[in-house]
């Protein structure tokens, strides 16, 4: 018997209900979408602030804490560590006067981001660190009209502005660029 | 009329009528090239997809502060905080006056009246929920401010926020580029 020869047919796939659901897809998509990427600075509330989070090894808890303060004052910053401010007077603890950074911008109105010394702030925030190594705490304050955005740049500064803390949050080693990174904020502090 | 322009008219005329003589033909639309578009959209639009636990919708006018850090968002309440009000759960509960205070007449000692009863109805409810999920409670308020806000009026939703049994704070920035 001859055998029947093979047709060969072609196929067209139907794309419509696959375009349909893509379709679907994109105003879904277009809500849940991150326009902007947003992140986190973990703040502690002041009970904490003497209160070490981890149980430290033996030669830690002999180390005398730092108490790092900065208050963030209309014309600089004011830091302090262990009750000493940094620049008072001979045989004073504390010169309210006279602030320890000095504005970059003197003159500046508040809202204008640059008129803090963020280098210098944070040059003695590596200071402290090359000092006290274990201490990541910093006392943070200001004066009631200081705007948020000069609190943020400061806590940047006191953490390092290099210093990216996104993967020892999963377990990995702090960098070593990482230095005051956990906030106290406080008010009325200084 | 040079006798090549009229073998090309009468070319023409020949092909309309073979055209003509064709009918209808079923056209079909291609949609692959669409397709293509549309799988590109949806793959960048995955890709920019937030993966964060909280979704964060800056209010009307909201300027959040930029920051360097890079440390994810954790779960949270979020409580929004801009130079017009202070707002929680969609409702907004407490005015701002033109200095950018908080309304003198919301506040008592630090606490924002209207705010913590917010708090702590919606703390008891997460606290019921993790009782019945077996889940902890985290008790993180994520802080969503504005560039100008004042430390004043921070500090007072802080504390309200911790006399409403609130005991981690996170502030919300946008990731400097």
């Amino acid at each position: 018997m001859p055998r029947k020869k093979l047709e060969e047919e072609e196929i067209v796939a139907n794309l419509l209900p696959v375009l349909n659901i893509m379709f679907l897809l994109i105003p879904a998509l277009l809500l849940a979408m991150e326009f902007a990427s947003m992140a986190s600075i973990n703040v502690s509330p002041p009970k904490f602030s003497n209160t070490p989070s981890e149980p430290k090894p033996e030669e830690e808890k002999k180390e005398k804490p730092l108490n790092l303060k900065v208050f963030v004052m209309e014309d600089g910053y004011r830091v302090s560590a262990d009750g000493q401010q940094e620049g008072a007077e001979a045989g004073k603890a504390t010169d309210s006067k006279a602030p320890t950074i000095q504005l970059a911008k003197a003159g500046a109105p508040l809202n204008d981001w640059d008129r803090y010394d963020y280098a210098a702030l944070e040059a003695s925030a590596k200071k402290y660190k090359s000092l006290f190594p274990n201490e990541t705490i910093v006392t943070l304050s200001a004066e009631s009209k200081i705007p948020m955005q000069a609190l943020i740049f400061t806590m940047d500064a006191l953490a390092g502005r290099t210093c990216k803390l996104g993967k020892a949050m999963k377990g990995e080693k702090v960098p070593d660029d990482c230095y005051f990174w956990q906030p106290v904020v406080e008010g009325g502090a200084g | 009329m040079t006798p090549e322009q009229q073998a090309f008219l009468a070319k023409k005329k020949e092909k309309a009528a073979i055209r003509r003589q064709k009918g209808d033909e079923k056209t079909e639309l291609g949609i692959t090239s669409l397709m293509d578009i549309v799988s590109i959209i949806v793959v960048y639009l995955l890709k920019s997809y937030a993966s964060d636990p909280v979704v964060i919708n800056p209010t009307a006018g909201q300027k959040i502060p930029l920051g360097t850090a890079d440390s994810p968002m954790q779960d949270g309440m979020p409580i929004f905080i801009t130079l017009r009000g202070i707002t929680f759960e969609n409702k907004k509960l407490v005015g701002m006056t033109n200095e950018g205070d908080i309304e003198p007449n919301s506040v008592k000692d630090h606490l924002i009246g209207p705010l913590y009863d917010a708090l702590a109805e919606e703390v008891d409810k997460a606290k019921t929920l993790a009782e019945n999920t077996g889940k902890p409670w985290s008790g993180r308020a994520i802080i969503v401010g504005d560039q100008e806000l004042k430390f004043s009026a921070l500090v007072d939703v802080m504390y309200t926020a911790g006399r409403a049994e609130f005991s981690e704070y996170s502030f919300c920035i946008i990731r400097k580029s």
